[in-house]
Protein backbone atom coordinates (compact mmCIF):
# COMPACT_ATOMS: atom_id res chain seq x y z
CA UNK A 1 0.00 0.00 0.00
CA UNK A 2 2.88 2.21 0.87
CA UNK A 3 4.52 1.60 -2.05
CA UNK A 4 1.65 2.21 -4.25
CA UNK A 5 1.08 5.61 -2.82
CA UNK A 6 4.85 6.35 -3.18
CA UNK A 7 4.33 5.47 -6.82
CA UNK A 8 1.35 7.01 -7.44
CA UNK A 9 2.66 10.59 -5.83
CA UNK A 10 5.80 10.42 -7.94
CA UNK A 11 3.37 10.03 -11.29
CA UNK A 12 1.46 12.80 -9.87
CA UNK A 13 3.77 15.31 -9.17
CA UNK A 14 5.83 14.76 -12.64
CA UNK A 15 1.83 15.55 -14.23
CA UNK A 16 -0.23 17.34 -12.16
CA UNK A 17 -2.85 17.00 -14.50
CA UNK A 18 -2.97 13.58 -13.98
CA UNK A 19 -6.12 11.60 -13.63
CA UNK A 20 -4.45 9.20 -11.15
CA UNK A 21 -4.78 11.84 -8.39
CA UNK A 22 -8.06 9.51 -7.58
CA UNK A 23 -6.21 6.22 -7.59
CA UNK A 24 -3.83 8.41 -4.98
CA UNK A 25 -7.03 9.87 -2.61
CA UNK A 26 -8.59 6.60 -3.05
CA UNK A 27 -5.60 4.43 -1.56
CA UNK A 28 -4.63 7.10 1.28
CA UNK A 29 -8.53 6.65 1.99
CA UNK A 30 -8.24 2.99 2.75
CA UNK A 31 -5.01 3.83 4.39
CA UNK A 32 -7.47 6.05 6.58
CA UNK A 33 -5.51 9.09 5.72
CA UNK A 34 -8.83 10.91 4.69
CA UNK A 35 -8.15 14.23 5.03
CA UNK A 36 -5.04 13.91 2.94
CA UNK A 37 -7.31 12.11 0.39
CA UNK A 38 -9.43 14.64 0.76
CA UNK A 39 -6.88 16.84 0.01
CA UNK A 40 -5.54 15.14 -3.34
CA UNK A 41 -9.19 14.47 -4.82
CA UNK A 42 -10.14 18.14 -4.18
CA UNK A 43 -6.81 19.45 -6.04
CA UNK A 44 -7.51 17.08 -8.76
CA UNK A 45 -11.17 17.87 -9.55
CA UNK A 46 -9.80 21.71 -9.43
CA UNK A 47 -8.88 20.50 -13.04
CA UNK A 48 -11.42 18.25 -13.81
CA UNK A 49 -14.61 19.25 -12.21
CA UNK A 50 -16.30 16.73 -14.03
CA UNK A 51 -14.21 13.65 -13.54
CA UNK A 52 -16.79 10.83 -12.25
CA UNK A 53 -14.01 8.76 -10.59
CA UNK A 54 -12.38 11.61 -8.76
CA UNK A 55 -16.10 12.67 -7.49
CA UNK A 56 -17.10 8.98 -6.02
CA UNK A 57 -13.42 8.81 -4.54
CA UNK A 58 -15.14 12.29 -2.60
CA UNK A 59 -18.42 10.62 -1.66
CA UNK A 60 -16.55 7.75 -0.25
CA UNK A 61 -14.16 10.51 1.48
CA UNK A 62 -17.53 12.15 2.90
CA UNK A 63 -18.72 8.97 3.85
CA UNK A 64 -15.66 7.81 6.27
CA UNK A 65 -16.03 10.93 7.59
CA UNK A 66 -19.96 10.75 8.02
CA UNK A 67 -20.66 13.41 6.38
CA UNK A 68 -23.40 11.93 4.07
CA UNK A 69 -25.06 14.82 3.14
CA UNK A 70 -21.97 15.71 1.14
CA UNK A 71 -21.39 12.80 0.04
CA UNK A 72 -24.73 12.33 -1.72
CA UNK A 73 -24.19 15.58 -3.37
CA UNK A 74 -20.95 14.22 -4.72
CA UNK A 75 -22.49 11.18 -5.70
CA UNK A 76 -25.11 13.36 -7.36
CA UNK A 77 -22.61 15.22 -9.31
CA UNK A 78 -21.25 11.73 -10.16
CA UNK A 79 -24.66 10.47 -11.63
CA UNK A 80 -25.14 14.13 -13.43
CA UNK A 81 -22.27 13.26 -15.46
CA UNK A 82 -22.36 9.60 -15.41
CA UNK A 83 -25.61 8.19 -14.81
CA UNK A 84 -24.47 4.45 -14.91
CA UNK A 85 -21.16 5.10 -12.69
CA UNK A 86 -21.73 1.92 -10.71
CA UNK A 87 -19.37 3.65 -7.54
CA UNK A 88 -21.81 6.31 -7.46
CA UNK A 89 -25.11 4.52 -7.45
CA UNK A 90 -24.25 2.01 -5.17
CA UNK A 91 -22.57 4.65 -2.91
CA UNK A 92 -25.68 6.75 -3.48
CA UNK A 93 -27.84 3.35 -2.63
CA UNK A 94 -25.98 2.86 0.59
CA UNK A 95 -26.39 6.45 1.85
CA UNK A 96 -30.49 6.41 1.15
CA UNK A 97 -30.44 3.18 2.92
CA UNK A 98 -28.55 4.52 6.20
CA UNK A 99 -31.39 6.88 5.76
CA UNK A 100 -33.77 4.55 6.11
CA UNK A 101 -35.26 5.10 2.15
CA UNK A 102 -34.76 1.69 1.72
CA UNK A 103 -36.56 1.77 -1.81
CA UNK A 104 -34.72 4.24 -3.07
CA UNK A 105 -31.92 2.07 -2.52
CA UNK A 106 -33.35 -0.56 -3.99
CA UNK A 107 -33.94 1.52 -7.02
CA UNK A 108 -30.63 2.42 -7.59
CA UNK A 109 -28.93 -0.78 -7.34
CA UNK A 110 -31.33 -2.21 -9.51
CA UNK A 111 -29.61 0.70 -12.06
CA UNK A 112 -26.25 -0.70 -11.10
CA UNK A 113 -27.42 -3.61 -12.02
CA UNK A 114 -29.14 -3.23 -14.76
CA UNK A 115 -26.23 -1.46 -16.00
CA UNK A 116 -23.31 -3.61 -14.57
CA UNK A 117 -24.42 -6.88 -14.60
CA UNK A 118 -21.16 -8.56 -13.84
CA UNK A 119 -21.07 -6.66 -10.27
CA UNK A 120 -21.52 -8.30 -7.61
CA UNK A 121 -21.04 -6.07 -5.34
CA UNK A 122 -23.99 -4.85 -6.40
CA UNK A 123 -26.40 -7.61 -6.54
CA UNK A 124 -24.94 -8.96 -2.88
CA UNK A 125 -26.42 -5.32 -1.59
CA UNK A 126 -29.42 -5.65 -3.48
CA UNK A 127 -30.27 -8.88 -1.82
CA UNK A 128 -29.21 -7.57 1.83
CA UNK A 129 -31.57 -4.88 0.85
CA UNK A 130 -34.69 -6.98 -0.22
CA UNK A 131 -34.03 -8.66 2.81
CA UNK A 132 -33.96 -5.92 5.13
CA UNK A 133 -36.44 -5.22 7.56
CA UNK A 134 -37.16 -2.79 10.32
CA UNK A 135 -33.82 -2.47 12.19
CA UNK A 136 -31.75 -4.85 10.45
CA UNK A 137 -28.14 -3.60 9.69
CA UNK A 138 -27.42 -1.42 6.39
CA UNK A 139 -25.49 -3.36 3.69
CA UNK A 140 -22.75 -1.03 3.96
CA UNK A 141 -19.40 -3.18 2.74
CA UNK A 142 -21.34 -4.52 -0.11
CA UNK A 143 -23.31 -1.35 -0.76
CA UNK A 144 -20.98 1.45 -0.18
CA UNK A 145 -17.54 1.22 -2.50
CA UNK A 146 -15.59 -0.02 0.38
CA UNK A 147 -16.24 2.18 3.41
CA UNK A 148 -14.26 1.00 5.86
CA UNK A 149 -16.28 1.32 9.29
CA UNK A 150 -19.68 3.20 8.17
CA UNK A 151 -21.84 4.25 11.18
CA UNK A 152 -24.70 2.21 11.92
CA UNK A 153 -28.30 1.88 9.87
CA UNK A 154 -30.93 3.87 11.86
CA UNK A 155 -34.50 1.83 11.77
CA UNK A 156 -35.17 0.95 8.11
CA UNK A 157 -38.80 2.34 7.64
CA UNK A 158 -40.61 -1.06 6.41
CA UNK A 159 -43.36 1.07 4.12
CA UNK A 160 -41.92 4.49 3.51
CA UNK A 161 -44.60 6.55 2.32
CA UNK A 162 -44.45 8.03 -1.07
CA UNK A 163 -42.85 11.36 -1.33
CA UNK A 164 -43.21 12.00 2.22
CA UNK A 165 -41.24 14.90 1.96
CA UNK A 166 -42.88 16.64 -0.92
CA UNK A 167 -46.14 16.52 0.75
CA UNK A 168 -44.26 18.77 3.62
CA UNK A 169 -42.94 21.18 0.53
CA UNK A 170 -45.34 24.31 -0.24
CA UNK A 171 -48.54 23.65 -1.95
CA UNK A 172 -47.33 25.16 -5.05
CA UNK A 173 -49.31 23.04 -7.82
CA UNK A 174 -52.27 22.14 -5.57
CA UNK A 175 -55.04 20.18 -7.35
CA UNK A 176 -52.57 19.55 -10.24
CA UNK A 177 -52.04 15.74 -11.20
CA UNK A 178 -48.84 14.58 -10.02
CA UNK A 179 -48.38 17.66 -7.59
CA UNK A 180 -46.19 16.04 -5.65
CA UNK A 181 -44.88 13.54 -7.00
CA UNK A 182 -44.12 14.68 -10.76
CA UNK A 183 -43.66 18.37 -11.06
CA UNK A 184 -40.49 19.84 -9.13
CA UNK A 185 -39.77 23.54 -8.61
CA UNK A 186 -36.28 23.95 -7.76
CA UNK A 187 -33.40 26.69 -8.01
CA UNK A 188 -30.78 27.08 -10.39
CA UNK A 189 -27.86 25.94 -7.42
CA UNK A 190 -30.24 22.48 -7.39
CA UNK A 191 -31.87 22.82 -4.42
CA UNK A 192 -35.00 21.96 -3.92
CA UNK A 193 -38.19 24.58 -3.59
CA UNK A 194 -41.33 22.94 -3.90
CA UNK A 195 -43.39 20.13 -5.33
CA UNK A 196 -41.72 16.70 -5.76
CA UNK A 197 -40.72 13.86 -8.08
CA UNK A 198 -41.17 10.09 -6.83
CA UNK A 199 -38.91 7.26 -8.46
CA UNK A 200 -40.40 4.19 -9.87
CA UNK A 201 -41.09 2.48 -6.10
CA UNK A 202 -41.95 5.72 -4.89
CA UNK A 203 -39.34 7.07 -2.89
CA UNK A 204 -38.32 11.25 -2.96
CA UNK A 205 -35.96 11.99 -5.64
CA UNK A 206 -36.84 15.43 -6.20
CA UNK A 207 -33.33 16.05 -4.31
CA UNK A 208 -31.32 13.96 -7.28
CA UNK A 209 -32.97 15.09 -10.06
CA UNK A 210 -32.41 18.95 -8.91
CA UNK A 211 -28.73 18.08 -8.26
CA UNK A 212 -28.79 16.34 -11.34
CA UNK A 213 -29.92 19.59 -13.43
CA UNK A 214 -28.05 22.31 -11.41
CA UNK A 215 -26.50 25.29 -13.71
CA UNK A 216 -28.07 23.53 -16.80
CA UNK A 217 -30.35 26.84 -16.68
CA UNK A 218 -27.31 29.26 -16.38
CA UNK A 219 -25.60 27.13 -19.33
CA UNK A 220 -28.46 27.33 -21.46
CA UNK A 221 -28.85 30.86 -21.20
CA UNK A 222 -25.09 31.87 -21.92
CA UNK A 223 -25.27 29.39 -24.81
CA UNK A 224 -28.39 30.56 -26.23
CA UNK A 225 -27.32 33.85 -26.27
CA UNK A 226 -24.20 33.36 -27.43
CA UNK A 227 -25.65 30.88 -30.59
CA UNK A 228 -28.01 34.17 -30.77
CA UNK A 229 -31.05 32.57 -29.85
CA UNK A 230 -32.58 34.53 -27.91
CA UNK A 231 -33.89 33.58 -24.38
CA UNK A 232 -34.85 29.35 -23.82
CA UNK A 233 -38.24 28.41 -23.13
CA UNK A 234 -38.47 24.73 -22.45
CA UNK A 235 -36.00 21.63 -22.84
CA UNK A 236 -38.17 18.31 -23.88
CA UNK A 237 -36.50 15.07 -23.10
CA UNK A 238 -38.70 11.61 -24.45
CA UNK A 239 -36.82 9.00 -22.48
CA UNK A 240 -37.44 5.69 -22.54
CA UNK A 241 -40.49 5.25 -20.04
CA UNK A 242 -41.28 9.12 -19.18
CA UNK A 243 -40.98 12.21 -20.65
CA UNK A 244 -39.48 15.50 -18.95
CA UNK A 245 -40.10 19.39 -19.64
CA UNK A 246 -37.77 21.59 -17.91
CA UNK A 247 -38.45 25.39 -18.11
CA UNK A 248 -37.41 28.17 -16.30
CA UNK A 249 -39.47 30.26 -13.76
CA UNK A 250 -37.92 33.50 -13.43
CA UNK A 251 -34.92 34.29 -12.60
CA UNK A 252 -33.12 31.30 -11.04
CA UNK A 253 -35.81 28.44 -10.81
CA UNK A 254 -36.62 26.04 -12.88
CA UNK A 255 -39.75 24.04 -13.13
CA UNK A 256 -39.75 19.88 -14.26
CA UNK A 257 -42.49 18.07 -15.05
CA UNK A 258 -42.69 14.72 -15.87
CA UNK A 259 -45.26 12.78 -17.47
CA UNK A 260 -45.47 8.95 -18.75
CA UNK A 261 -44.57 8.44 -22.51
CA UNK A 262 -48.27 7.65 -23.27
CA UNK A 263 -48.92 11.02 -22.99
CA UNK A 264 -48.42 13.00 -26.21
CA UNK A 265 -44.86 15.52 -25.85
CA UNK A 266 -47.71 18.65 -26.99
CA UNK A 267 -49.92 17.92 -24.09
CA UNK A 268 -47.10 17.56 -21.50
CA UNK A 269 -45.77 20.73 -22.51
CA UNK A 270 -48.93 21.92 -21.91
CA UNK A 271 -48.96 21.03 -18.53
CA UNK A 272 -45.36 22.06 -17.39
CA UNK A 273 -47.08 25.76 -18.79
CA UNK A 274 -49.79 25.42 -16.59
CA UNK A 275 -47.55 24.87 -13.61
CA UNK A 276 -44.99 27.53 -14.49
CA UNK A 277 -48.37 30.01 -13.93
CA UNK A 278 -48.78 28.60 -10.94
CA UNK A 279 -45.03 28.67 -9.67
CA UNK A 280 -44.81 31.91 -11.10
CA UNK A 281 -47.33 33.28 -9.29
CA UNK A 282 -46.25 31.68 -5.98
CA UNK A 283 -43.14 32.96 -6.14
CA UNK A 284 -43.87 36.42 -6.75
CA UNK A 285 -46.13 36.19 -3.71
CA UNK A 286 -43.16 35.03 -1.76
CA UNK A 287 -41.81 38.42 -3.16
CA UNK A 288 -38.87 36.34 -5.08
CA UNK B 1 -17.08 6.14 -42.27
CA UNK B 2 -16.81 9.79 -42.42
CA UNK B 3 -19.00 9.43 -46.23
CA UNK B 4 -21.47 8.13 -44.38
CA UNK B 5 -21.65 10.83 -41.66
CA UNK B 6 -21.53 13.21 -43.57
CA UNK B 7 -24.46 11.88 -46.00
CA UNK B 8 -26.34 11.84 -43.23
CA UNK B 9 -25.81 15.39 -41.54
CA UNK B 10 -26.12 16.36 -45.31
CA UNK B 11 -29.71 14.81 -45.62
CA UNK B 12 -30.25 16.60 -42.13
CA UNK B 13 -29.24 20.07 -43.29
CA UNK B 14 -31.34 19.81 -46.31
CA UNK B 15 -34.55 19.74 -43.89
CA UNK B 16 -36.07 23.20 -44.42
CA UNK B 17 -34.47 25.76 -41.44
CA UNK B 18 -31.74 23.72 -40.22
CA UNK B 19 -29.19 25.95 -39.80
CA UNK B 20 -26.50 23.02 -39.22
CA UNK B 21 -26.02 19.08 -38.27
CA UNK B 22 -23.51 17.26 -35.89
CA UNK B 23 -22.02 14.26 -34.56
CA UNK B 24 -21.02 14.42 -30.97
CA UNK B 25 -19.05 12.71 -28.46
CA UNK B 26 -21.89 12.70 -25.44
CA UNK B 27 -19.44 12.70 -22.79
CA UNK B 28 -16.89 15.85 -23.85
CA UNK B 29 -19.12 17.72 -26.13
CA UNK B 30 -16.58 16.83 -28.88
CA UNK B 31 -17.51 17.07 -32.60
CA UNK B 32 -17.07 14.12 -34.35
CA UNK B 33 -18.21 15.32 -37.41
CA UNK B 34 -20.77 18.58 -38.82
CA UNK B 35 -21.88 20.34 -41.67
CA UNK B 36 -22.97 24.29 -40.45
CA UNK B 37 -24.06 27.63 -41.91
CA UNK B 38 -21.39 30.06 -42.13
CA UNK B 39 -21.00 32.31 -38.97
CA UNK B 40 -22.25 29.04 -36.39
CA UNK B 41 -20.09 28.26 -33.39
CA UNK B 42 -20.34 24.51 -33.57
CA UNK B 43 -17.87 24.46 -30.70
CA UNK B 44 -20.93 25.57 -28.76
CA UNK B 45 -23.45 24.30 -30.16
CA UNK B 46 -21.37 20.95 -29.59
CA UNK B 47 -20.91 22.13 -26.14
CA UNK B 48 -24.45 22.87 -25.26
CA UNK B 49 -25.45 19.84 -26.71
CA UNK B 50 -23.11 17.49 -24.87
CA UNK B 51 -23.86 19.20 -21.59
CA UNK B 52 -27.85 18.71 -22.21
CA UNK B 53 -27.39 15.15 -23.23
CA UNK B 54 -25.22 14.63 -19.74
CA UNK B 55 -27.64 16.94 -17.34
CA UNK B 56 -31.31 15.66 -18.57
CA UNK B 57 -29.81 12.07 -18.79
CA UNK B 58 -28.61 11.97 -15.59
CA UNK B 59 -32.27 13.75 -14.67
CA UNK B 60 -34.18 10.82 -16.85
CA UNK B 61 -31.61 8.54 -14.75
CA UNK B 62 -32.39 9.53 -11.44
CA UNK B 63 -36.17 10.08 -12.05
CA UNK B 64 -37.31 6.29 -13.38
CA UNK B 65 -37.30 7.88 -16.84
CA UNK B 66 -34.97 5.78 -18.50
CA UNK B 67 -32.62 6.35 -21.33
CA UNK B 68 -33.64 9.77 -23.21
CA UNK B 69 -33.81 9.08 -27.05
CA UNK B 70 -34.27 12.94 -28.04
CA UNK B 71 -34.05 16.24 -26.22
CA UNK B 72 -35.31 19.45 -27.96
CA UNK B 73 -34.56 22.87 -26.47
CA UNK B 74 -36.83 25.94 -27.88
CA UNK B 75 -35.29 28.96 -27.92
CA UNK B 76 -37.03 32.62 -29.16
CA UNK B 77 -34.64 32.37 -32.18
CA UNK B 78 -34.36 28.99 -32.33
CA UNK B 79 -34.33 25.22 -31.80
CA UNK B 80 -32.16 22.60 -30.48
CA UNK B 81 -32.37 19.14 -30.94
CA UNK B 82 -30.12 16.44 -29.82
CA UNK B 83 -30.41 12.58 -30.44
CA UNK B 84 -29.27 9.91 -28.77
CA UNK B 85 -27.23 7.63 -30.82
CA UNK B 86 -24.87 4.29 -30.30
CA UNK B 87 -21.20 4.81 -28.57
CA UNK B 88 -22.18 7.61 -26.74
CA UNK B 89 -22.52 10.22 -29.73
CA UNK B 90 -25.59 12.34 -30.17
CA UNK B 91 -26.74 14.01 -33.22
CA UNK B 92 -27.20 17.13 -32.98
CA UNK B 93 -29.48 20.01 -35.14
CA UNK B 94 -29.78 23.67 -34.99
CA UNK B 95 -32.56 24.98 -36.14
CA UNK B 96 -35.02 28.46 -37.11
CA UNK B 97 -37.94 28.05 -34.73
CA UNK B 98 -40.12 27.14 -37.32
CA UNK B 99 -37.72 24.00 -38.28
CA UNK B 100 -40.45 20.90 -39.07
CA UNK B 101 -39.40 19.06 -36.08
CA UNK B 102 -40.84 15.61 -36.65
CA UNK B 103 -38.87 15.33 -40.27
CA UNK B 104 -35.82 16.94 -38.82
CA UNK B 105 -35.98 14.61 -36.45
CA UNK B 106 -36.45 11.29 -38.80
CA UNK B 107 -33.31 12.29 -40.49
CA UNK B 108 -31.82 12.46 -37.36
CA UNK B 109 -32.66 8.90 -36.36
CA UNK B 110 -31.44 7.97 -39.61
CA UNK B 111 -27.88 9.53 -38.51
CA UNK B 112 -28.07 8.15 -35.28
CA UNK B 113 -28.11 4.16 -37.21
CA UNK B 114 -25.27 5.51 -39.68
CA UNK B 115 -23.02 6.05 -36.59
CA UNK B 116 -23.90 2.63 -35.63
CA UNK B 117 -21.95 1.47 -38.07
Amino acid sequence: MADDIRALSDVLARDPASLVYADLAEALRRRGDVEQALGVAQRGLSRHPDHADGLDCVGRIHADRGDFAQARDAWAHVLAVAPTHAGALKGMAFALFREGDRFGAETLLEQALAAHPEDEAARRALETVRRSEVGAPAPAAAAAPAPPSPPAAPPVRPEPAPVNAAAERPPVFRGMEGATADILLFDDRGLVVAGGIAGPQGADVSELAAAALAGVSGEAGRTAQYLSLGPWGTIVAEAERANLVLAPVGAGALLLVRRDRSMPVGLTVRIAERAQGAARAWLERQGA
Amino acid sequence: MSDVLDRALDRISRVRGVRGSMIVAADDGIAVAELLMDGVNGKAVAALAGSLARKMGGAAAVTGAGRVRFLQMDAAEGTLLVAAAPRDLVVVALGDPSVNVGLCRIEMMRAAEAAAR
